[in-house]
């Protein structure tokens, strides 16, 4: 864990050529040159976004699956283990799978959309700059859902059959329970889904690594498949480079997770 | 748990994988006990069972052990870049650069490691892609050829009574197939990041460009702005290619068009017509290039092996080479992968299969691109990164093109 890190950092401050041969120590030149990168400022928007959207989209339908799947109901455990083959499966080949769905020629999204009518004409999902990330988004949620609903779900359990007692005695309706005592006791597994998942999305590489690969430059890149390319794909094929963003990277994802905490703790309700 | 893993140790990649590659032994005395041997993946069912037969017999003849590593193409360029940025190189490796390789020292030239009698086997024109400075470093492992495909089905629908031979003939052929019906594509250009810098040679070079020209680099030339521009043309003005070209990849994009039957041209190679042979679906011919000169131009394409320098290893690579390249071996190799040979004697074996007559009649007025300049490797990734953005809807061709040349200069520079 620590000679790893050591070993990026090290990197960071160092000159390599593009067969990946040790030229010297350039001190934080690395980190400069990274500032002057033209795409910077478009990967840091898309991670913004990426990690946001899929995050918040992510916890609400969990919310609601998780309430959903702590109810009894004939084929409760049929569900419940369905909900886990997303999270089974491989991320690479969920990915491609994906990449068929959404496939202009061979996918069976637009033929889908086109005979509910909601589309008129077929959409290129993955080639057209205006769905691409929303496409890589829907994949992101779909992965995230199995994992952010079971830690909803044991939270849920968690809460006592007592304070819905309570809360009924007092003439409360379902949705007030729901406002005033279920969320505030789901508090702690809510925080926990949040920040494993802020980390999670943050540092995913398959799903846009795979959804993007037909695209040319950085226009969808996060900063996950942005330092790959530096280091292997784009022209700086600069190993040094890309280590710096990864030390960034690291500091950047500690730093949203405090900020994270420290929001949610400031707004903290007295009781 | 591998959703649980701290954001650190995922962050890590790079490091991560650096102590990962912690294998094979040292050098040891004189001689060395064992040597790694990196090879690209070029089919799952070939190549591992030809390199892995050929390293035992290596064995069973040095006594040396062979550790094998068969990557493929998605990630053989990180690995050896972080082989190397580890100091544990490969003994030999098979990639399809070698310049850079070369110009770091790395490498074993060819007097050093191939007997006299292999390296006059080579053809001149694949010796001269691995010369670096005037020596021969990338020694030719295996080499193909594009040419042109055409969906005979289609082309008779659409009236068209034989391939199109110049770039005009290639325009009306393409609109006529287009005019058949909305599922149809008079041609495939794949111009995503994949392989988008073959695509982009093809049409260069048959239109009478180049990469340079007198030595320096010639990206932006006004032939080649005239090239993007016809290359976008098709894309937004006739509307005969699929959807967004510049955002297609060859394997997985056009090539799978093509054998769905939905395409009338694309310029393939030897290894598509095996898998339509194996489909047998499309009913397709193989012909020249299209071309805007009157002398029609296809790309040759040259992959390497190479002998990294590490103590004590010349006489043991020099043996795993010899091996490799005995006629019968990789000969039938090359055969296996439906590629093209690289030494007299395996063209002189090949000719007799009517199949490859095609690509062997293109072979003599096949172009490399220059991997031969050590900016190359970096040249390539941009065209692939940034060439097909030109195509899009939109796009500025020239633009395109001066800041590609721009950075060629630079890379050139360093």
């Amino acid at each position: 864990m620590v000679y790893p890190a050591a070993r990026l950092v090290q990197a960071s401050l160092s000159q390599y050529s593009v067969t990946g041969l040790y030229q010297g120590w350039v001190g934080p030149r690395n980190y400069a040159r990274l500032l002057q990168q033209e795409a910077l400022a478009t990967v840091v928007m898309n991670t913004v976004v990426w990690v946001a959207v899929i995050v918040a989209v992510t916890l609400l339908i969990s919310l609601a699956l998780a309430q959903l799947l702590d109810k009894r109901f004939p084929g409760r455990r049929l569900v419940r283990w369905a909900l886990i083959v997303p999270w089974a499966a491989s991320l690479i080949m969920t990915s491609k799978l994906f990449v068929w769905i959404y496939d202009y020629y061979f996918g069976i999204l637009n033929p889908l959309l086109q005979s509910l009518g909601v589309l008129a004409h077929p959409v290129d999902w993955l080639g057209d700059d205006s769905t691409v990330m929303g496409a890589m988004i829907t994949v992101g949620v779909f992965v995230s859902l199995p994992f952010t609903s079971y830690v909803l779900l044991a939270g849920l359990q968690t809460i006592p059959v007592d304070v819905y007692e309570a809360a009924r005695v007092d003439g409360a309706s379902a949705w007030r329970t729901y406002r005033s005592v279920t969320l505030p006791l789901l508090r702690p597994a809510l925080l926990v889904a949040a920040v494993l998942n802020i980390i999670y999305v943050f540092n995913s590489f398959p799903i846009v690594w795979t959804l993007n690969d037909r695209n040319p430059g950085f226009g969808h890149d996060t900063m996950i498949t942005y330092m790959y390319k530096i280091a292997f794909k784009s022209s700086l094929r600069d190993v040094g480079l890309a280590a710096a963003l990864g030390v960034v990277n690291v500091a950047l994802i500690l730093v949203a997770v405090v900020v994270y905490l420290r929001t949610v703790r400031w707004q903290e309700p007295e009781a | 748990m591998r959703r649980l893993m701290p954001a650190v140790l995922l962050s890590l990649a790079i490091a991560l994988l650096a102590t990962a590659c912690d294998r094979g032994p040292g050098a040891k005395g004189g001689g060395v006990a064992s040597i790694k041997v990196v090879i690209a993946d070029y089919s799952k069912d070939n190549t591992g069972p030809f390199w892995r037969s050929l390293s035992e017999t290596y064995t069973k003849q040095t006594g040396v052990k062979v550790d094998l590593q068969v990557i493929d193409w998605n990630s053989i360029d990180q690995q050896v870049t972080t082989m190397i940025q580890n100091n544990q190189p490969p003994d030999v490796l098979n990639l399809n650069s070698f310049s850079s390789y070369a110009k770091d020292g790395l490498l074993h030239s060819a007097e050093d490691v191939l007997s006299a009698k292999t390296r006059d086997d080579f053809l001149a024109a694949f010796a001269r892609g691995g010369e670096y400075q005037g020596k021969l470093y990338g020694f030719p492992i295996l080499s193909s050829a594009r040419a042109f495909f055409y969906n005979k089905s289609l082309f008779a629908k659409a009236s068209i009574a034989a391939p199109p031979k110049t770039w005009d003939e290639f325009v009306k052929a393409a609109q006529r197939i287009k005019a058949l019906g909305k599922d149809s594509i008079g041609y495939a250009l794949p111009l995503g990041p994949e392989e988008a810098q073959a695509e982009w040679s093809i049409w260069m070079w048959n239109n009478g460009g180049d990469w340079k020209s007198g030595g320096q680099w010639a990206i932006d030339s006004e032939k080649n702005l005239q090239t993007l521009k016809f290359l976008a043309d098709l894309a937004n003005k006739h509307k005969v290619t699929q959807v967004n070209p510049g955002k297609t990849n060859r394997t997985d994009g056009a090539f799978q068009l093509f054998k769905d039957g939905k395409v009338g041209m694309v310029m393939g190679f030897s290894p598509l017509a095996k898998q339509l042979d194996a489909e047998s679906k499309v009913d397709y011919g193989v012909t020249e290039m299209p071309t805007n000169t009157g002398a029609a131009v296809t790309l040759g394409v040259e992959d390497y092996l190479m002998a990294f320098k590490k103590k004590g290893n010349q006489e043991a690579v020099t043996k795993f080479l010899d091996l490799y390249y005995q006629p019968e071996n990789i000969t039938r190799w090359i055969t296996a992968e439906g590629f093209l040979p690289v030494t007299r004697s395996g063209l002189d074996q090949m000719r007799s299969n009517p199949k490859l007559q095609p690509y062997l009649d293109a072979l003599p007025n096949a172009k490399l691109v220059p991997t031969t300049d050590p900016a190359w490797d970096k040249v390539k990734l941009d065209v692939q990164q940034n060439i097909g953005l030109a195509v899009q809807p939109g796009g500025n061709p020239k633009q395109v093109l001066d800041q590609l040349q721009k950075n060629a200069t630079a890379a050139g520079g360093r």
